[in-house]
């Protein structure tokens, strides 16, 4: 028998395969693009909790009769911002989508609960560990291990009653609070850990950190 | 982007367009897939060959159903060569004499070697090859010979699986009404690429033009058909004539079967590799390397799973639900677009065939159907790994 190629089937799969592919690619940038949304109105929700926290510890004197009230707001605050956080990289990371202006107000966002931590903390006599990490997209090898080993002493010592609050900052993406933290603790390299103000330059194995972390 | 999106974008492209593919082929030939050839005249002798190994159990049956065959009787010549057995398949088909079927034993030397046995036998025009735990519909030759023609050296039938309330043997059920309505469309492309053992009817010259039954091969009812294609014959299949076949009833039956099946076809797809070329139309240029492709997919895909959940990230663990959310893009939906028309066809397969089959077992079989897939590819590849001996 005499046989033949199917072209105008193979051509008209293809084409029409090249259609849906492309609207597939567009829809995934809509979806990208209404999760970028959807975190940016996060970031300014939580930015004017805050704020209004702030404003409170401003109002009231400095007694600490108010202080349950913080410790439950900072918590949820905390927890909300560490949430993004998370959000935002598995973006970067797993769909190559940077939003730059994003990252810049998330980190505003960070600096604020972390220097309401360090308000509450020292006015309500809060036990937790602050603890900055500074890390770099574009250049730093080993700062997305460093970042993992973080998280995972952080479970561990949760599990031993102690609370390690962590705000990370890209020192690398002109972020000006950013820049002004590094200038503050002196940062020169990455990773960089500041654990209560003071700084550890470079990787930290994970013993160090347990111990730093834990005061033993 | 990195390897990995190259690789899950390649991905979802070759299977967009396979399934886009196979969607303008039910389009095209929409009217011919449910057209039933008129009946002609046409009786010739058909010899029908019936290998068996110790099949006491399901020859009875399967002899019946040859006998009782809507066919005139004088132009029936049925073949059963017993391969060795050592129960009573050999005395129970000797019951059978009577009845003018042929019977013969051998010592045992596989299926392939019991079919060439009775194929030196036959005097039919036809030579049916039929498994000794398969059963005839009374029509199924009446369906099957109109489509004979000039260039058709052999048939397929509609090989449907013999009920059972398992739910194992329901999901296979399901399986093989997909792949003969796949297999009724690449027919229309000169692209049928195995002649099934439950049974098939070839021309007696195509043995002699292209040889009998290769007698060390793990799956000789493909490997016969890729020699039928690589002469350049056509194979037509058919929907309505059918075949009722024993399936495996239990996992680790279906597994080995499926191993075999795995095993003896990459083997027959890689000694037929020289069919890529544009001379053999769309069975070279699409069919045969798309065997391959999947094969590499698969492997791709299960690679990339797991990849994505070693390498997932400490934090990952904190945004289980979120990450459903954000990772949506392109790979999820044109994954979803695939799952979904795969559905559709199997929901079309089973509606060709008039047949019935629930919800919950459709959505079962597509669950079902990728770890069997998981399953029988995974041991595939460890027993080519380490050299295992491939046997029946």
């Amino acid at each position: 028998m005499e046989r033949s190629i199917s072209y105008p089937l193979y051509a008209l799969a293809f084409v029409l395969s090249v259609l849906v592919f492309s609207i597939g690619v567009y829809v995934g940038y809509l979806i990208d693009q209404s999760n970028q949304a959807s975190i940016s109105k996060e970031v300014e929700d939580i930015s004017r909790k805050v704020e209004s926290t702030q404003l409170l510890m401003l109002l009231e004197d400095n007694s600490s009769s108010f202080c349950p009230l913080y410790k439950s707001q900072l918590d949820s605050i905390n927890e909300e911002v560490e949430n993004i956080g998370y959000r935002l990289s598995y973006l970067e990371e797993e769909k190559n989508v940077y939003d730059i202006p994003l990252k810049k107000n998330y980190f505003v966002l960070e600096a604020q609960s972390y220097l309401l931590s360090k308000k509450i903390k020292e006015r309500c006599g809060d036990k937790s560990v602050l603890l900055i990490y500074f890390y770099s997209n574009a250049n730093c090898t080993s700062c997305k291990d460093q970042g993992d080993e973080i998280l995972r002493v952080r479970d561990e010592l949760q599990d031993r009653g102690i609370v390690v609050k962590i705000f990370s900052f890209d020192g690398d993406l002109g972020s000006p609070v950013a820049d002004a933290l590094k200038t503050q603790f002196s940062v020169s390299k990455y990773p960089s850990i500041i654990v209560d103000g003071k700084l550890y330059p470079g990787t930290m194995s994970r013993d160090t950190l347990q111990s730093v972390l834990s005061g033993s | 982007m990195d390897v990995i999106d190259l690789l899950n974008y390649s991905i979802a492209f070759l299977s967009l367009f396979t399934v886009i593919f196979f969607i303008l082929l039910l389009i095209r030939y929409r009217r011919e897939v449910n057209k039933v050839p008129a009946r002609t005249n046409w009786n010739p002798v058909v010899s029908v060959i019936i290998p068996a190994f110790n099949e006491e159990e399901g020859i009875a049956q399967t002899i019946n159903s040859v006998l009782y065959l809507d066919y005139p009787r004088e132009k029936l010549d049925i073949i059963l060569v017993d391969d060795g057995s050592s129960d009573r398949t050999f005395e129970i088909a000797k019951g059978y004499e009577n009845d003018g079927v042929r019977v013969f034993t051998k010592k045992n030397g596989g299926k392939g070697a019991a079919l060439n046995f009775g194929i030196a036998r036959a005097k039919g025009d036809l030579i049916a090859t039929m498994d000794a735990d398969s059963a005839l519909m009374p029509n199924a030759l009446n369906e099957l010979l109109p489509l004979f023609d000039e260039e058709v050296m052999a048939v397929t039938p509609a090989v449907k699986v013999k009920p059972e309330n398992k739910l194992i043997v329901e999901l296979q059920r399901i399986e093989y009404l997909m792949i003969l309505f796949s297999r009724k469309l690449l027919s229309f492309i000169d692209s049928v690429p195995v002649t099934p053992g439950p049974f098939s009817i070839f021309r007696a010259e195509v043995f002699r033009k292209v040889g009998g039954f290769d007698e060390k091969n793990l799956v000789e009812d493909q490997e016969i058909c890729l020699r039928i294609q690589a002469a350049n014959y056509r194979v037509r299949s058919s929907m309505t004539g059918i075949v009722l076949t024993q399936v495996p009833d239990n996992l680790p039956d279906l597994l080995k079967q499926r191993i075999r099946w795995q095993r003896g076809g990459l083997r027959n797809y890689w000694k037929y590799r020289f069919l890529i070329k544009p001379e053999y139309g769309d069975f070279g240029m699409y069919f045969v390397p798309l065997n391959f492709l999947s094969i590499i997919a698969f492997f791709l895909i299960l690679g990339l799973m797991i990849h994505a959940v070693v390498a997932s990230p400490y934090y990952s663990r904190y945004i289980i639900v979120d990450s459903i959310i954000l990772g949506m893009g392109l790979v999820t939906i044109i994954g979803t677009l695939v799952v979904l028309s795969t559905l559709l066809w199997v929901y079309l397969a089973v509606v060709a065939f008039k047949e019935k089959v629930s919800i919950k077992n459709l959505l079962l079989f597509m669950l079902f159907y990728w770890y069997l897939m998981v399953g029988y590819n995974v041991m595939t590849a460890v027993k080519e790994i380490r050299r295992e001996p491939a046997t029946w």
